[in-house]
């Protein structure tokens, strides 16, 4: 029994938490809000030329042939720095989806951007910036090409998540249960559709499973939401060290004190979760479903609370545009129902460890 | 990482497994807060120690069997899986015993060691004085060298001292330099309650037992060599103290998943199927019991490469003491009338919630740890 990451893998963690405290501040991410595009490409190129978009490849498709145990670290740092765009899902989900694909090399390039919309999700997040949409249909996962999206704009909280929808019929993934997508399935060769019935019928079917890559997702999401959670409780802890009132910091106070210990209590209970989850995905050990749920009801409400009582510390301020605290915050507030609510993962540990309803 | 156990600590869970199963007392042991409780739970330790099961984790040379921590933390899963009694010299074995190892001097080590891992002494802990709680540093027991500077004469008064009614023997810190403050000029010290001038009164406590006890010193002797550390180095042994005891030590994650293991029992047995609410709240208590064991098996195996634990071990004790008041909290709804009845089927549930309830008082307050995380883990200014 070894629970503990490897020398390599805590450096390889450090090195790309370092690059982003050099190159990627809260005002580039406001750049990034500020442009529309939800995304950063020169950072992206970054991310793909260290090997982290492609830590979960295997070697065969140019990767680095890491699992889950490998990458927990990597995108904890990246919810830390707040990257924004499709790069949880790329580099997980996307990873574990495409692999043996022809857009493998494209996920080690940086060529290849991926999201997923793999739960009915009606909004699909990224899919402006992205190559291929994965998408559930029954049980059967397909990848979409440049998917169609629909002209209306939705303004997401996040100004580093832009959503869509896709064309025809809403986000096509209301095919996730349904007889309708069957039918139509033998009519899509895997390129074009354009019969205007959805998407859920088109693109190439994938040997992966749904439930691998919607656990993959939701424990991607609780990772990066860990790292969200930190560096929120970082910026409250800078703040109530810097602003004083009554003629002291703010962060001498046990009102203040201990609404930021009980938001570490939840971020520091989560941590071991997340990680056992990592462990167990990449080793498909029986309770997978169960640990990931656990990892995110437990990464979620630890989330919620670190935004909140981030917030509190700051008083006014906290609740201004100019404030960086928010990039993170709505981030944090995005990725929450993403994958899966608290409650939706909870009732799933629920179902594991007391049996169905 | 590989959270499979290796074939040498199935091999070790085997073996604890079968001596607690031959040898655990088939009917659950009076309260050790009970003068017959206490000595049938000092019977229990003996036959503990003769195994070599009291003190898994400490040296062999000490009565220990030289385990590592993962060693310990499977042996702990076993001893509350099959329902084991408490252990009543807790105090010494995983508080004290770990300080004399860290601090002590060698005939010190001798001297109390084994004694204390088969508890032929049990161990109180005399940290609080009436006037000083919470706020430890400012303790006013003294200690003041005799002339020829062979002893320590104490003269004071302690609080809240748990085991001390039945126990043999007290650690605690006494203001040793008169014109001192606050944490310095203190010197820990041993002390035997069985010494000329030592008052033990008892307190009943919540539950109707006489966990806790004041003791008042009155001229007390006892000899220089009960120092432990150094001479007003009081402060930073009790720390190292208390740290092992909010740490892993006082309360392995074992206790608490059997605990929530009950609990769903019972919510199998006499719960509302239909009530999701009460569902929900179960399964957050099995994801905590479940989250601190993954974070107990995190802190352990950072121990075991040659990390330490700081202030964050005050994280631990606040997650444990307010997962085990909502535990019997929500065992006490389940109960409903049954909940109100002090004998009976439920008993132990009962006496589990009001012991429950002072888990977040003890070791330091709750409030106490998250003002030293809010200063030591989050840097926070000092109020």
């Amino acid at each position: 029994m070894k629970f503990s990451f490897t020398n390599d893998q805590h450096e390889f963690a450090t090195g790309l938490r370092t690059l982003l405290e050099r190159e990627f501040t809260a005002s580039d991410l406001r750049v990034v809000w500020e442009s529309g595009t939800g995304n950063d490409a020169a950072l992206w190129k970054r991310l793909a030329e260290m090997g982290v978009l492609s830590m979960m490849l295997p070697t065969a498709d140019g990767g680095l042939g890491g699992d889950f145990v490998d990458s927990v670290l990597l995108v904890e740092e990246l919810g830390r720095a707040g990257v924004p765009g499709p790069v949880l899902e790329t580099m997980t989900v996307g990873a574990l989806a495409l692999r043996g694909t022809q857009w493998a090399a494209g996920i080690a390039d940086g060529s290849v951007a991926v999201t997923a919309a793999l739960m009915g999700e009606r909004y699909v997040p990224h899919a402006s910036s992205c190559v291929v949409l994965l998408i559930a249909d029954g049980d059967v996962v397909r990848a979409i090409e440049n998917p169609e999206l629909s002209q209306s704009t939705i303004e997401g909280i996040d100004g580093g998540r832009r959503l869509s929808a896709l064309a025809g019929a809403g986000t096509g993934t209301e095919a996730g249960d349904g007889s309708e997508a069957e039918a139509e399935a033998e009519a899509g060769d895997g390129s074009e559709a354009g019969d205007g019935s959805g998407t859920g019928t088109r693109g190439v079917v994938l040997a992966a499973d749904r439930d691998h890559l919607v656990d993959a997702g939701a424990l991607a999401a609780s990772a990066y939401l860990l790292g969200l959670s930190s560096r929120m409780l970082a910026i409250a802890g800078d703040y109530a060290r810097d602003r004083r009132q009554f003629g002291q910091p703010i962060g001498s106070f046990q009102a203040v004190k201990h609404l930021m210990a009980d938001a570490l209590l939840k971020v520091e209970f989560a941590r071991p979760a997340v990680y056992r989850a990592a462990w167990s995905h990449a080793n498909g050990v029986e309770t997978v479903g169960r640990d990931v749920s656990m990892a995110k009801a437990l990464a979620s409400d630890a989330a919620q609370k670190a935004a909140r009582s981030a917030l509190q510390v700051h008083g006014a301020i906290g609740y201004t545009w100019e404030c960086d605290l928010q990039l993170f915050m709505k981030k944090a507030w995005a990725l929450i129902p993403a994958w899966g609510s608290a409650s939706y993962h909870r009732r799933r540990v629920a179902d594991a460890v007391l049996g169905p309803r | 990482m590989d959270l499979n156990e290796t074939p040498e600590e199935e091999a070790f869970r085997a073996e604890a497994r079968a001596w607690l199963e031959a040898n655990v007392p088939a009917q659950p042991l009076p309260s050790f807060d009970t003068e017959r409780g206490f000595q049938l739970h000092r019977e229990w330790e003996a036959k503990l120690y003769g195994a070599g099961w009291s003190a898994v984790s400490w040296p062999v040379e000490y009565g220990g069997r030289g385990a590592d921590y993962l060693e310990w933390l499977i042996f702990e899963e076993e001893y509350w899986r099959v329902g084991a009694p408490g252990r009543v010299n807790q105090n010494g074995i995983f508080l004290l015993g770990p300080t004399i190892m860290e601090v002590g001097t060698q005939e010190q080590k001798t001297r109390f060691l084994p004694a204390m891992a088969s508890s032929a002494e049990v161990w109180a802990q005399a940290w609080s004085e009436p006037e000083a709680g919470s706020d430890m540093a400012s303790i006013r027991s003294a200690g003041r060298l005799s002339d020829d500077a062979t002893e320590w004469i104490l003269d004071g008064q302690k609080i809240w001292a748990s085991r001390a009614v039945w126990a043999d023997w007290c650690f605690g810190i006494f203001r040793t330099d008169p014109e001192s403050i606050r944490h310095k000029g203190l010197t820990f010290i041993l002390v035997p309650l069985d010494a000329p001038g030592v008052i033990v009164r008892p307190i009943v406590q919540l539950d109707g037992d006489t966990g806790f006890a004041e003791i008042f010193f009155d001229d007390v002797h006892v000899p220089i060599e009960n120092t432990l550390g150094g001479v007003g180095q009081g402060w930073s042994v009790a720390m190292a103290t208390a740290g092992f005891e909010r740490g892993v030590s006082l309360r392995s994650p074992a206790r608490f998943h059997v605990a929530v293991e009950r609990l769903i029992d019972l919510w199998r047995k006499i719960g509302d199927p239909n009530d999701d609410a009460m569902r929900d709240a179960v399964t957050d208590l099995w994801m905590q019991a479940e989250g601190y064991r993954l974070h107990t098996y995190l802190t352990v195996t950072k121990l075991l490469d040659g990390g330490r634990v700081g202030s964050e071990s005050s994280l631990n004790k606040i997650f444990w003491s307010e997962m085990d008041v909502r535990a019997h909290e929500l065992a006490m709804q389940l109960l409903g009338p049954d909940g109100e009845r002090m004998d009976g089927p439920y008993e132990q549930w009962v006496d589990g919630f009001l012991f429950s309830l002072s888990g977040p008082i003890y070791a330091g307050t709750n409030e106490i740890q998250r003002n030293i995380i809010a200063d030591r883990v989050l840097n926070l200014p000092r109020g």
